[in-house]
């Protein structure tokens, strides 16, 4: 039922606002903004601070590539503004310490993990958007909602508190190895491991909530093959951080009990540190904390990637104005990818020395992953074939995911075989890899989902021209940043060096001649055009993030409940929704993309639409 | 606003809501135990010959406390089935019993087993020479008298020590136990397993040598903190200590003589402590760290020796090591090996679901979650569905845990 009808929607609006009304008397401003048990309030609480965690985390590393760039020099404007706040032994008269850059490159991974993508992509849009897609009320326990966004938000204050303890945060990576983070004579990575644990209490009871709420709250007619695709994409990520996440909650509890009991769980025997034997039983193992870890940090992997599939998905099919082009295969294709999300996480250990059987193995299973996410693509490429494209912000969004996660995708390939990852691993081809992956792919269908559901949530469109600016200026910006890399990577430059690997290329003992680095000037000087293109890229999100904020209340008004023409359930509330979502009865009467069907007075027909 | 399928279960999935949440919660769960269950193959598999000492564990009170669970188990159903047929009294009996089995194994925990660990050492010598000497002294006395039981006669003390380190770390003798026993014996890598009953602990002298002027305190200020550690309270004495030094306190325990040492230092004085003697301290230490007995003061050690009862010695087994002799030293507490670090790590984890289980039956015991019975009573019985499905996981868990931390 589109809004072409007006009397209805009169009536629709009437009442809505008699339900506000109603509400005002009911609740107040904490119980209905901030202590909220509402899907949709709690799914803007979480967009909002996953938005913001990405904006800082991305401020961490362009701090970062001042020290890659110019090493020794006073980082201009922020300097002073961290030895204020960090203390001079960290960042001396401005300058970043390596101490320091390795607290902002431990940070960086974690708060663009656990602290940004996943609230922003999994929880926000999918606590939003799955509930209105599938027809429910609510999720299906809304109090345990609200207690999931406030466990992480007490795990990302334990995490942001650590930056200003004695010693600074977590030093270790994100990946957080044993027995470095072990020994760390500073607090944070204690606090980084309790942090962790908060934000895997949070996840847990996140997936539970996603996984019941699909399973049992779809609206009548709602089969499993109606689903959108976006309802799929969340419901199998769910299953992931259900099933991935409690193996690092084990391992994070046990690195725990190695640094606050002096336990040896990662700990060899032998264990020399700073020429002193360590006063432990040893007889642990460093791996045991690799195969836990990766074991989340895998699936993980498709935690952050999954839900922007699902976005992105959303945005072509409506945008092109036909169904995607096999939605079965998509389905199908992510469910496998969701079993094999968990066999394949020792493909990030091939290094470690574990044996060539195992590496095959692990090889074998990397390769097979590739083919779900090649049929997803694929899908999602092919469905562009024939269509009417509407080149709006969030579809230009979409479209430059496909080719951006293809690079990243591809690029995967080196990685997974271990005769080539020898090589590789651990170079900045990796980072260049997995960014490619995560930020042209999955920020990119976040900020293809926000100005897609922006005037749902708002009632008011986004700017198309400052959207615009955005778009041209993320893309450019984006490949200048990580193409490079992957030119790095392939010369050799190792990851995690705080002066850019000059001193790395200089120490060289196959170098005899110091005066001469093995990374050629051409390879080093990449560090400074990176850079550059890392801080026009922090200017680029400024129009973004005006025009977010700038449109909740001066944006155009949407002409009625469905500006988009969409097919999908959503669409059939009032705007915004009010508590308890839809003011009539839902039923489902058809597949979830049926635009341009043949015969029918409008290109699309919404899935609510009765048959005649 | 109402959700759906609270209460009756809905007719394509046969669930209601809570049911289908409390399984899956249940599966992360089989993931977080499983991850520390694998992680116990792991470093079990590969742990040293000799370090994986399992054979201390008491069957009897872990196979009591398996049977205590699987009780409250079955109480827990009672319960349930109790509220099916609509007797809130007949509920609130069993889930009494349920509540009073878990306290009754969290009791056997916490106030039995773990803390008898804490007072168990195990002491790692310097060398063998050392470790075979003190063998021989503490054994003497049983090896003379021995009449207890299987206990051991003259020559054959090193024999029956050895059926002890074999059935801790390999359960049955065998070559490789053989092996790693003479190894052990020979590189004096064997540890005395037993009760600390005494130590001499230090006397320290704690000396005022300078006060710096310049360190930004004033001489008020300076005063004032010293006349704080002062046995006295006497502001003269201070002034004449801040300008000439001298003795601050003499004799007194470390804890004092390293508080004064820190306080006074922060107020611009250089402190040095040294010791005047030692006193025989009759105590039984709960985890006590390596540190404190070797640590130096002022040349000297901080625990001089230390009075150790021998296992399986019947009291008599009694021998004095010196401090110099000890390389490490550790209460069966989770840092004494990777066995007891998961040992504590799992049961631990365990037990803090016992607890969560006994709060969460409280509260349906109490008046605030019995208001759910009045209001709607098949929500509450579905309530007490679920809290048994999860009451049962944890029964399972320990069904697991109890082999693999007790017999295998």
């Amino acid at each position: 039922m589109s809004a072409t009808s007006e009397p209805a929607k009169t009536a629709e609006a009437t009442e809505e606002q008699h339900d506000e009304h109603h509400e005002h008397h009911e609740q107040s401003f904490w119980r209905t903004y901030i202590f909220s048990t509402d899907h949709k309030v709690i799914g803007m609480q979480y967009g909002f601070c996953g938005l913001a965690f990405l904006f800082f985390g991305f401020c961490l590393i362009a701090t970062m590539r001042w020290s890659m760039a110019y090493d020794g020099q006073a980082v201009p404007f922020v300097g002073p503004l961290l030895e204020a706040l960090l203390g001079n032994n960290v960042a001396r008269g401005g300058v970043m310490s390596p101490e320091l850059y390795n607290v902002f490159g431990a940070m960086h991974g974690t708060i663009m993990v656990f602290m940004g993508i996943v609230p922003a992509a999994f929880a926000a849009f999918g606590n939003y958007v799955v509930p209105l897609q599938i027809g429910a009320v609510d999720m299906a326990f809304p109090r345990m909602n609200m207690a999931s966004f406030w466990a992480f938000f007490l795990g990302c204050v334990i995490m942001m508190v650590s930056f200003f303890i004695p010693g600074g945060a977590a030093q270790a990576g994100w990946t957080s190895y044993s027995p470095l983070a072990s020994v760390i004579p500073t607090d944070g990575q204690t606090y980084w491991l309790i942090g962790m644990v908060m934000l895997i209490t949070s996840s847990l009871l996140g997936a539970v909530n996603f996984i019941a709420t699909i399973i049992n709250l779809r609206a009548p007619g709602m089969t499993w093959l109606r689903l959108p695709f976006f309802v799929w994409a969340q419901f199998i990520t769910a299953f992931l951080l259900l099933l991935a996440f409690p193996p690092l909650e084990a391992a994070g509890i046990l690195q725990l009990m190695d640094r606050v009991l002096e336990t040896s769980f990662f700990l060899p025997t032998g264990l020399v540190v700073g020429g002193q034997d360590v006063d432990v039983s040893g007889g642990g193992s460093p791996l045991l904390w690799q195969h836990l870890f990766w074991f989340l940090a895998h699936p993980e992997v498709y935690v952050l990637v999954l839900p922007g599939m699902g976005i992105v998905a959303e945005v072509i099919a409506n945008n092109t104005r036909k169904p995607i082009w096999g939605y079965k295969y998509l389905v199908g294709s992510v469910v496998v990818l969701g079993f094999l999300a968990f066999i394949v996480w020792a493909h990030h250990m091939y290094m470690t020395g574990m044996g060539t059987v195992i590496s095959a193995f692990f090889q074998t299973t990397t390769l097979l992953i590739s083919i779900p996410s090649v049929i997803i693509l694929t899908c999602l490429l092919v469905s562009l074939w024939g269509g009417s494209i509407r080149f709006n912000t969030p579809m230009l969004f979409a479209l430059a995911f496909l080719p951006m996660f293809g690079i990243g995708g591809l690029t995967g390939l080196p990685l997974g075989f271990n005769f080539s990852d020898v090589a590789l691993h651990d170079s900045y081809y990796v980072i260049a890899h997995f960014h490619y992956v995560v930020a042209p792919g999955t920020i990119f269908a976040i900020f293809a989902g926000v100005y897609y559901w922006f005037p749902k949530m708002t009632g008011r469109r986004m700017s198309e021209f400052w959207g615009r600016v955005h778009f041209w200026g993320s893309l450019i910006f984006m490949n200048l940043i990580f193409m490079p890399m992957f030119a790095q990577g392939m010369a050799g430059m190792s990851r995690r060096m705080s002066d850019g690997g000059a001193t790395y290329s200089l120490s060289n003992p196959d170098n005899a001649d110091v005066t001469v680095g093995t990374l050629s000037d051409t390879i080093m000087g990449l560090n400074v055009s990176i850079s550059a293109a890392a801080w026009a890229m922090l200017v680029v999100q400024l129009p973004f993030i005006v025009n977010l904020f700038w449109s909740v209340k001066h944006g155009e008004k949407v002409e009625s409940d469905n500006p988009w023409q969409a097919t999908t359930l959503e669409w059939e509330t009032p705007t915004p929704p009010p508590h308890g979502n839809f003011t009539k009865e839902i039923k489902v009467y058809r597949d979830p993309y049926e635009y341009s069907v043949p015969g029918a007075k409008e290109d699309f027909t919404p899935q609510a639409q009765p048959a005649k | 606003m109402e959700i759906p399928y609270t209460v009756k279960p809905r007719p394509d999935t046969g669930l209601y809501n809570a049911k289908l949440g409390i399984w899956l919660f249940l599966a992360s769960e089989v993931m977080l135990f499983g991850a520390l269950f694998s992680s116990y193959v792991l470093l079990r598999v590969g742990a040293e010959p000799g370090t994986w000492s399992m054979g201390l564990m008491d069957l009897l009170v872990g196979a009591g406390n398996t049977m205590v669970l699987i009780a409250s188990s079955m109480f827990v159903v009672l319960a349930w089935a109790e509220l099916k047929q609509g007797n809130l009294a007949g509920y609130k009996k069993w889930k009494w019993a349920t509540i009073a089995c878990a306290v009754l194994f969290l009791f056997v925990k916490w106030g039995y087993e773990w803390p008898s660990k804490f007072k168990h050492y195990d002491v790692w010598l310097n060398n063998a020479t050392v470790l075979q000497e003190k063998f021989d002294e503490g054994y003497h006395e049983v090896a003379s008298h021995g009449d207890h039981g299987d206990a051991a006669h003259g020559a054959d003390v090193e024999k029956y020590v050895k059926k002890i380190y074999t059935t801790r770390f390999f359960k049955e003798e065998s070559k490789d136990s053989q092996l790693a026993f003479d190894d052990a014996w020979r590189n004096g890598t064997l540890a005395l397993s037993g009760h600390i009953n005494a130590y001499e602990e230090a006397q320290i002298d704690v000396r005022i040598t300078g006060w710096k002027a310049d360190a930004g305190v004033s001489e008020d200020a300076a005063d004032e903190a010293l006349v704080k550690q002062l046995a006295k309270q006497d502001t003269e004495d201070a002034a004449g200590l801040r300008l000439n030094g001298g003795y601050l306190r003499e004799k007194t325990d470390y804890d004092t003589a390293k508080r004064a040492e820190y306080a006074l230092g922060q107020a611009g004085f250089t402190v040095a402590l040294s010791v005047a003697g030692y006193k025989r301290v009759e105590a039984h230490p709960w985890m006590w760290r390596t540190k404190r007995a070797t640590e130096d003061i002022g040349g000297k050690p901080r625990v001089s020796s230390i009075v150790f009862e021998l296992d399986y010695s019947h009291h008599k087994g009694i021998i004095t090591l010196d401090a110099g002799d000890i390389k490490r030293l550790s209460a069966y507490e989770p840092k004494h090996s990777t066995f007891f670090g998961i040992y504590y790590t799992i049961t631990g984890l365990h037990a803090a679901h016992v607890f969560g289980g006994i709060l969460i039956m409280l509260y349906n015991m109490l008046p605030i979650g019995l208001g759910l019975w009045h209001r709607d009573r098949e929500q509450f019985t579905n309530r007490i569905e679920s809290f048994g499905l999860f009451w049962h996981f944890v029964d399972l868990v320990w069904i697991f845990l109890f082999p693999i931390l007790y017999i295998l």
